[in-house]
């Protein structure tokens, strides 16, 4: 009761001095943020290609289209395996590597901390051609080391499915240090005292993950959560672009690129803003939906 | 501390915005000592690794030449789709630039899209002396190159590659074949499976970038026509046949591989692949990254059958919107055009001269060709040069587009060439309609 | 036994090091090959013949020392103005009450979501308009519509305990010694790796600048990299990896640099989301 009579107080009445705070973020969002977001929303009502003087109004046709385009289901379940594996590896896996390094191995941590950072500073176009090489199945280095251990890589841009995985390693590779590098702050956020009587009841360290490391940081961990899933997939646009152009045969197209394709490459500009218009409330329910149910189990320090 | 960090912010702002209001103030200058010089900007596709450095020599050439014309050279990433995307996004602000390089695939797109100006139509208004350049100086087969499907003569061709066939003829030597590589596609597979055979590396790669331009070449020489009067017409009998013998070489024999662009050219100069077909503008790189004896040779026949080789690269096309400008473009065009020019085009590039009398010519190529025997290849072979199918209409990227995802559906094997070409043909016509 | 479990675990660590940062090696590595060497000896690390003729091309041929201080201007600028105006929104959104205040956090918020690609078009009208095409000014405006920000430094801002505020209160402090004073200071972790990432998104930004800027004297140092990069005549991986190495350089200094300080204020407190 007495936390809720503060809160009271202390949120102050004075709006002007809250305009003035958001002012400049304002303006620049109502610039470059709103207004081409309406006039997106109103090309997606019209039939044009940017620059033919007529803009033919088609109403809903672009929408309908949307949902009768053969392509879409397969680029939809595109994207949740994007999003999937992403989560997997750029969630799951450094909250894992964050916890061995906090509780488990304590020596050198410093250094695996600095090293595992250092690819996410640079640019995913430099990793894209980097890992074309690379990977390359039939003369890449990492074939030429295969091939002495007898493996043979198959042709993963050429594969449907694996080329996937392979596109989101490569995103993996770029992103993997930031998530590691703020999930380790918020896991280390938990008392070692804690911990320690756990480890001294013998309690066993996946038991210590999820009983209390993961409720107790599930701050940082919705947050690497949320931003995995929105800058994953925007992210892995770069590779998708550079390494396989949406292909084999769309195997590879997320809804972005695609939107990016329809609008930049066949220049179907109508159809594309309706295609983001749609994502764009698609993922702002998937949000609603988070905050909803997730945000509800959250530990807050206060 | 924090007043030092708020400190360093605010010099640092100052500097930022110091140093860009720097940057304004060298532009004024620049214009204002040019006096009366009329500023135009070229659009070229050419990356450092792609003549892109004889692109600026040529215009500070043509620059200290001309009296009242400045040209400014601008780059553009992603080739022709990416200039494509810049000059949409340009024509959008209500601006273009005065010439622009304009692959051959976007023919149509660009012809029915943009502004602009056939390049006759401005040598009849304002240059009299000119008026049979164009006829005195191509072959009538390489100028159509540049018409749309309406038949108007949209530019000029500049950037001219054919496929070739790069041969590593130390793996053909070790497998046993002719090291001169093969003449025909027959003999090609026959080829590509014994190098599979004997030696366990790949025989044959086609390239498969974001176009079907070397598998048009494939498919065309055996008979088929990408386009007839206006429709897809390639899954022709001669058609299918062309594309499933390159499909078994990938599916049922393996020994062609099935993989991106830069992974198989790679694959190639590294020497695991037999022989490359891909276009004469990767003769520099592949020189320049193999280590055994490579060679080129011409793009292969079909037993009994004439080659029909889509020309690739781009042709000049005048964007420029007032008169001054567009005279101010034809001068520069026309510099281009030069015999000199030309040659020190095709040296920086390895593109093939789109233009009469430059490969012989002693102030042109002469030299040049005897020495780059890798050239001939592709300066033998021009009278097959057919124009790349480009698909008429608004819809005929999208149609390119079709045709892509066809060929990954082939190549995996999930669907026979006859039974997808058939049903993409059928798409693509529906599109177009 | 202890022993024996954390060498497993290190061995473990370390494999998954070798994987992230060998194509760090290795393109280092082949910045100083020839490219017939970058074909040939894929595995060897250690060039044959190391040549520094890849670098001297790339400063030959660019005017990079103009192209690295644009990129710094342009990540640098953005990275400030970002943190500043989230920063202030931020606040504004925890710790004041108005009308419209949750409506407006969650349409900026919703932003985040917007693919980049469809507010590229219109913002291109914008900034032609202004005439701020081929500069770098042009570069950054756009780049500072991005709410990612507000959401971070709001919610790190909502896990400090209100008591301390509650007390600032009650000394009668102003809104900036508030400000300034103790929230700033409690929410400094996230503010900082905020920046970070703003700083390295911005650094590395090809999409935009490609669009807007014409010269390479105004050229960012991605927009470098894309001059040696060609589908058609073929990449020349060695410049090509040159060129990326000098754009990794400024990025990892800083980093390391100021390694010990962004991970000792991440791990003594850590990012509340």
């Amino acid at each position: 009761m007495r936390v809720m009579k503060n809160k009271k107080n202390l949120i102050t009445q004075n709006t002007m001095i809250a305009y003035m705070l958001i002012l400049p973020a304002l303006l620049v969002f109502a610039i470059f943020m709103f207004y081409p977001l309406f006039y997106t929303a109103y090309l997606s009502f019209f039939d044009w290609n940017m620059i033919k003087p007529l803009k033919v109004f088609v109403g809903l046709d672009n929408y309908k289209a949307l949902f009768s385009d053969p392509l879409m289901p397969l680029v939809i379940k595109n994207t949740v395996v994007y999003i999937l594996i992403l989560l997997i590896l750029n969630c799951a896996a450094p909250y894992i590597l964050a916890f061995i390094l906090s509780f488990v191995v304590k020596k050198g941590r410093g250094f695996y901390k600095g090293a595992f950072f250092l690819p996410s500073v640079i640019s995913l176009v430099v990793g894209s051609i980097l890992y074309l090489w690379i990977l390359n199945p039939v003369s890449g280095p990492a074939a030429v080391a295969a091939e002495f251990m007898g493996i043979n890589i198959p042709i993963w841009s050429k594969t449907q499915g694996l080329v996937i995985v392979v596109l989101s390693i490569i995103t993996t590779w770029k992103i993997f240090g930031y998530n590691f590098i703020v999930i380790f702050g918020g896991v280390t956020g938990v008392p070692q005292e804690i911990i320690e009587a756990a480890k001294i009841d013998n309690i066993p360290l996946y038991k210590i993950f999820f009983d209390i490391v993961l409720p107790m940081s599930s701050a940082t961990g919705v947050y690497i959560f949320i931003m995995t899933i929105v800058q994953g997939l925007q992210y892995v646009f770069t590779p998708i672009k550079v390494v396989t152009q949406g292909g084999p045969d769309n195997a590879s197209s997320n809804v972005i690129y695609d939107i990016y394709q329809e609008g930049f490459l066949l220049y179907h500009t109508g159809y594309a803003s309706a295609m983001s218009i749609a994502a764009m409330v698609l993922f702002v329910i998937l949000l609603v939906i988070e905050f909803r149910y997730v945000e509800k189990g959250i530990y807050y320090e206060n | 501390m924090k007043k030092n960090i708020l400190k360093a912010v605010a010099a640092a702002l100052m500097t930022a915005s110091l140093l860009t209001g720097c940057g304004n103030d060298n532009a004024g200058s620049e214009q204002s000592a040019q006096g009366d010089k009329v500023k135009i900007e070229y659009w070229h596709v050419n990356a450092e690794t792609q003549g892109g450095k004889t692109v600026q020599e040529l215009v500070d050439k043509f620059n200290a030449q001309s009296k009242d014309v400045e040209v400014v050279a601008r780059y553009n990433p992603d080739m022709y789709k990416g200039l494509m995307q810049n000059l949409q996004a340009e024509a959008a602000a209500g601006k273009s630039p005065a010439v622009v390089q304009v692959g051959w695939a976007f023919l149509d797109y660009f012809s029915n899209n943009f502004t602009y100006s056939a390049p006759q139509k401005i040598i009849d208004k304002d240059f009299s002396d000119d008026k049979n350049f164009l006829q005195d100086n191509f072959l009538p087969n390489v100028l159509d190159l540049a018409k749309n499907s309406k038949g108007d003569q949209v530019g000029i061709p500049y950037s001219l590659s054919t496929p070739v066939l790069y041969i590593n003829r130390d793996l053909l030597r070790q497998a046993g074949l002719d090291e001169n590589g093969p003449k025909t596609w027959e003999e090609l597979i026959k080829f590509s499976d014994t190098v599979k055979k004997q030696t366990g590396k790949y025989g044959f790669y086609m390239q498969e970038p974001a176009d079907n331009w070397a598998q048009q070449a494939l498919l065309e020489s055996n008979g088929a026509r990408m386009i007839t009067d206006g429709k897809a017409s390639f899954a022709s009998e001669d058609g299918i046949k062309a594309y499933q013998a390159y499909a078994d070489m990938v599916i049922k024999t393996k020994s062609a591989l099935h993989i991106s662009w830069d992974q198989g050219v790679q694959a190639f100069v590294n020497g695991d692949v037999a022989m490359l077909y891909t276009t004469i503008a990767q003769r520099a790189n592949v020189q320049k990254g193999a280590k055994f004896d490579v060679a080129a040779v011409s793009s292969p026949a079909w037993e009994g059958k004439p080659k029909k080789l889509p020309a690739g690269g781009c042709f000049l096309a005048i964007t420029a919107q007032d008169e001054k400008q567009q005279k101010a473009a034809w001068e520069f065009v026309k510099y281009l055009y030069s015999v000199e020019s030309m040659a020190a085009w095709t040296k920086g590039t390895g593109y093939v001269p789109p233009r009469k009398d430059v490969a012989d010519a002693e102030n042109g190529l002469k030299s040049f060709l005897e020495e780059n025997k890798m050239m001939k290849a592709a300066t033998s072979q021009m009278d097959s040069v057919v124009p790349w199918a480009s698909f008429p209409g608004d819809a005929g990227l999208q149609a390119e587009q079709l045709l892509l995802d066809t060929r990954d559906k082939i190549l995996s094997g999930s669907i026979s060439a006859r039974e997808a070409l058939t049903q993409t043909q059928e798409q693509i016509n529906n599109l177009l309609k | 036994m202890k022993i024996d479990s954390s060498l497993k675990w290190h061995v473990l660590l370390c494999i998954a090091l070798f994987v992230s940062l060998m194509p760090i090696v290795f393109a280092i590595s082949t910045s100083f090959k020839e490219l017939s060497e970058a074909y040939g000896n894929v595995l060897g690390l250690i060039p044959h013949n190391p040549t520094m003729a890849n670098y001297l091309r790339i400063f030959q041929e660019l005017p990079l020392n103009q192209i690295t201080l644009n990129t710094v201007i342009v990540a640098f600028a953005v990275t400030v103005f970002k943190i500043v105006t989230s920063v202030m929104a931020a606040y504004a959104f925890v710790y004041f009450n108005f009308k419209g205040k949750n409506l407006l956090y969650i349409i900026l918020i919703s932003t985040i979501f917007i693919p980049f690609t469809m507010t590229m078009i219109p913002n291109y009208l914008i900034i032609s308009q202004i005439g701020l095409r081929n500069n770098i000014i042009g570069v950054i405006l756009p780049q500072l519509s991005d709410a990612t920000g507000i959401f971070l430094i709001r919610q790190a801002m909502r896990s400090i305990p209100l008591s301390f505020i509650e007390a600032a209160r009650l000394e009668q402090a102003g809104i900036f010694h508030i400000m300034f004073g103790i929230v700033l200071p409690l929410a400094k972790p996230a503010v900082i790796s905020t920046g970070i990432m703003f700083f390295i998104n911005s650094w590395n930004e090809y999409v935009w600048p490609v669009l807007i800027l014409k010269d390479t004297a105004n050229y960012t140092l991605p927009l470098a990299l894309q001059l040696f990069i060609s589908s058609e005549g073929g990449t020349d991986f060695c410049v090509a990896m040159a060129v990326s190495v000098v754009t990794m350089i400024i990025p990892l200094g800083l980093y390391l640099i100021f390694q010990k300080y962004i991970i000792s204020t991440f791990t003594s407190s850590g990012v509340k989301g």
